[in-house]
């Protein structure tokens, strides 16, 4: 069954079907939104959306619902993602199930707030303090805005880990006809939270192998829960040992790098001969195709993958594809960030971002003539 | 973790003490008042006797946030004046918790719009301020409550700055409790006590020593801090008691009543009933339409009304709008592409088809129109004057009709002329409303037709105006979601 649905509402019926039962957050646009649609949609489930007093409140507000046994979410643009960033190290720090969403504005600062960009993609990776590793999704339609909410979920209450649906206005505010049954039904099911044991003692960061993740245990419920914003042991309490510092910071990370390769989602677009490669993600994913329509149709060749998870980088995915061409290309609505992670990994071959963010989409036709596809 | 020696004791009985014993002494300076604080806050507890799996203790940062350390209750230790946000968070996922937030003065500062909007609430937070007039942790610099003329490591000759007034400030909000007291002060347990026992937000400023930098540069001690009271004209005692409903469960008793909103009321989630097609669009091809208008034309809603038309004709659809920050002012436009194959690229280089309504619309096209090459058809209002363009151009009264009923309705009508002359679909479709919110019924799809089109357009904008203006909920609301930053 079709529905004509922005990205937007399209996130707001994913975590209510996803079992979020709390929201905060503050307008801005193109985010907004997300704050009045979880508004009318969390009550007639039993669940809490208020506004907070700030993006700091909104956020911290989450994370203290998160920690008390609610599946959590909270949406913001650039701005917000800024006074976002201390509370996601605190997310990352005390293993707190929570979904982000970032509407992308075209920045930096206020920007332009009626406008797309992907100019977030790296700070989303690198923007709290500590460097730890974090997933972020990138949805290139209103049906991903859909699955890929849907799967943040699934992420953030399996690895315990803020994660980040990185969505941008030309997404988020684009209207489009989307088939919501056949979207749910390649979704991920729900993942239910593990909780601790009720009748064994309780350590809420405990780990063998530093990739296990610790079921949870609600504040409020059978056990005494602790939390802690500072570096600490399996206990939740304060660790200066370094040995023991050193064993969670690998846990911390491990947990996520260990799933990396499980979770990459792309499609892949080969041909067989092609000499040239096209790494695209988010709404210039759809320019890509495109592009690829019209050069195959000029009778050359090009590959395509569109990556889904930005973060952590589908290496594997990315060799494969990167296997048989000498040359990649980029395009990207910001001033060429992905290009690095993608270079990385191309070793010796040439790599040609085509990058803009003046607020227009990039075209097909901009790919092709600044890409050298023709 | 800890899990505490305590064992929770009936009212008539003993309550011991919330202080895991194993985790002391404090790790404070000697003579610090942070310690006797925290012996505050556990008499107030006990006196409640309430189990420690129902507490939780949330601590800002500074020396004071390393309290919760030493409570045998569920322990919140989150960051720098933020604290009021975990709790509140905390309070509205589960709000039987008894929620004790215990902060510094920095936190006052850093966190002080969370005071405010945490007071205005009355949430039911307790929240205990351990003022002692500077940053402890940091090495003793001044803070929001640092009194004028202080010596501190960076106010190295004097404080400029007057000092927030926490009662002052919060009293107009009208929360739960409000009490100025001091560590040394002989009401100061049972003023704890009363603000632990609050239901709804309740705050309680502890005038505090920290031997380490503030009483010793200022000589601060047991007998000055009274006067210093005096002398700042912030006296000790209760400010404020209030009877207002807790937050958290008025947030509950208002928004989720035993009988859930009727879904008339609240149209969000209909049942996935969608757009389904009723007829079959002869389109072969990917055509796209722009509309330009003035915001408050509702062009955004007849774009989607457009390619939910379409979509109920076996198409798929895109719909991109364009407007400024300011929504009520300036133009409003809207992309949108009709296909029967899947849509990649959402952006309209050159339009099929353009539809301007209004001098906004068209000073935000005037620059492209010499490009649009004379395949394209343009309508416009025929009010618009002369335009430089190529394109073929099909000028109506659109103004002058939708007038008949209402001038925002120019849209409708502009789109009913499109769809009886372009032939997208059956123009009858173009008014599908959102599934599960059908009201009134739709009539059945005719045959194309200009002049029933156009009737039909006028009549279309004429029930869109009346449901408007009356606030029929649903599709108004549905086609009319305003983004303002
Ligand atoms: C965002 C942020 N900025 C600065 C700090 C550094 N810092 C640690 S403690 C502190 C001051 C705490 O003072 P107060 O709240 O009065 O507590 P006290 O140490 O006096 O008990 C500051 C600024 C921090 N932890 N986080
Ligand atoms: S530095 Fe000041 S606030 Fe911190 S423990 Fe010492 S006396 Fe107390
Ligand atoms: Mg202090």
């Amino acid at each position: 069954m079709i529905e004509f649905l922005e990205g937007n509402d399209a996130v707001v019926r994913a975590a209510v079907e996803a079992g979020c039962r709390f929201f905060a957050g503050y307008p801005i646009t193109p985010a907004t939104s997300i704050l009045t649609g979880m508004m009318r949609a969390l009550p007639k489930v039993g669940g809490v959306a208020v506004q907070g007093e700030d993006e700091i409140a909104s956020i911290g507000l989450c994370i203290g619902a998160a920690m008390t046994g609610k599946v959590a979410m909270t949406a913001t643009s650039g701005p917000g993602m800024s006074l976002y960033s201390e509370n996601i190290g605190l997310a990352v720090m005390g293993e707190t199930p929570l979904v982000i969403v970032d509407v992308q504005r075209q920045g930096p600062a206020t920007g332009s707030a009626t406008k797309g960009a992907d100019g977030d993609i790296e700070f989303l990776r690198w923007g709290t303090s500590g460097g730890l590793p974090l997933f972020v999704l990138s949805p290139e339609n209103v049906r991903e805005c859909y699955t890929l909410t849907r799967e943040a979920f699934v992420l953030a209450e399996r690895y315990r880990t803020p994660v980040v649906l990185a969505s941008q206005k030309e997404v988020g505010l684009t209207r489009e006809a989307v088939d919501l049954q056949a979207a749910r039904d390649d979704s991920p099911s729900v993942f239910a939270r593990p909780l601790a044991d009720p009748e064994a003692p309780y350590l809420p960061h405990a780990f063998h192998d530093p990739a296990d993740v610790a079921p949870m245990s609600p504040i409020g419920g059978p056990h005494l829960v602790r939390y802690t914003t500072s570096m600490h042991d399996k206990r939740a309490l304060l660790a200066k040992d370094p040995a023991l510092i050193g064993e969670m910071m690998e846990h911390l990370a491990r947990k996520i790098l260990a799933h990396a390769e499980e979770h990459a989602l792309y499609d892949l677009d080969p041909q067989e001969g092609a000499d040239t490669l096209l790494v695209a993600y988010g709404v210039t994913a759809r320019a890509a195709r495109e592009a690829v329509v019209q050069v195959r149709a000029a009778g050359k060749k090009a590959a395509l993958l569109v990556l889904k998870t930005l973060f952590p980088v589908p290496e594997k995915a990315i060799g494969e594809a990167l296997a048989g061409v000498s040359r990649v290309v980029v395009p990207e609505m910001n001033l060429g960030q992905y290009v690095e992670e993608v270079r990385k990994l191309s070793g010796d071959r040439e790599v040609v971002s085509v990058a803009k963010m003046n607020t227009d989409l990039l075209s097909p036709e901009e790919i092709i003539a600044q890409g050298g596809l023709l | 973790m800890s899990q505490g020696t305590v064992e929770t004791c009936g009212p008539e009985a003993c309550v011991p003490s919330y202080i895991a014993e194993e985790t002391l002494p404090y790790p404070f300076c000697p003579g610090c008042g942070h310690t006797k604080i925290a012996s505050m806050i556990d008499e107030g507890l006990r006196a409640l006797a309430l189990p420690p799996e129902r507490v939780v203790v949330v601590t800002d940062i500074g020396c004071v946030g390393l309290t919760d350390r030493h409570f045998s209750t569920n322990a919140f230790h989150g960051l720098h004046g933020r604290s009021i946000t975990y709790a509140s968070g905390i309070k509205l996922a589960d709000p039987d918790l008894k929620v004790i937030v215990v902060m510094g003065d920095g936190g006052t500062g850093i966190g002080g719009a969370h005071l405010l909007a945490a007071a205005r609430r009355n949430i039911g937070l307790t929240v205990i301020v351990a003022n002692n007039f500077n940053y402890g942790m940091t090495g003793g610099q001044h803070s929001a409550t640092t009194p004028p003329g202080a010596i501190t490591s960076t106010t190295l000759l004097g404080n400029l700055e007057m000092p927030l007034d926490l009662m002052g400030t919060l009293k107009p909000a009208r929360p739960g409790f409000l009490a100025r007291t001091s560590v040394f002060a002989g009401d100061a347990v049972e003023l704890v006590t009363r603000a632990v026992a609050s239901d709804g937000f309740s705050l309680i400023d502890i005038w505090d020593l920290c031997v380490a930098y503030f009483a010793g540069q200022n000589t601060l001690t047991r007998d000055s801090i009274e006067q210093m009271m005096a002398d700042l004209e912030m006296p000790a005692g209760i400010h404020h008691e209030g009877t207002r409903p807790e937050y958290a469960r008025a947030w509950r008793d208002l928004y989720l009543p035993e009988e859930v909103a009727d879904e008339e009321g609240m149209c969000l989630l209909p049942p996935d009933k969608g757009l389904e097609p009723v007829a079959q669009s002869q389109l072969t091809g990917r055509t796209s339409i722009l509309i330009a208008g003035s915001a408050g034309q509702k062009i955004r809603s007849v774009a989607t009304l457009l390619g939910a038309g379409a979509i109920m004709s076996g198409l798929l659809a895109t719909q991109k709008d364009d407007y400024p920050i300011t929504v009520r002012t300036g133009h409003s436009a809207a992309e949108i592409i009709l296909s029967p194959e899947p849509i990649t690229y959402t952006g309209v280089g050159t339009p099929d088809i353009v539809l301007i309504l209004s001098e906004d619309g068209l000073a935000h096209v005037k620059k492209k129109l010499p490009e649009y090459p004379p395949a394209t058809r343009i309508y416009a209002e025929e009010g618009l004057g002369e335009l430089d363009t190529r394109a073929q151009m099909i000028r109506l009264p659109l103004l002058a009709k939708a007038k008949e009923v209402h001038r925002l309705a120019v849209g409708a009508v502009g789109l009913g002329a499109i769809l009886a002359r372009e032939g997208l679909y059956p123009p009858r479709l173009s008014w599908p409303p959102p599934a599960a919110c059908r009201r009134p019924r739709w009539p059945r799809p005719t045959p194309p037709g200009w002049s029933r089109a156009w009737s039909w357009g006028s009549g279309v904008a004429a029930r869109d105006v009346r449901w408007r203006l009356g606030r029929a909920p649903v599709l108004a609301r549905a086609t009319t979601v305003r983004v303002v930053g």
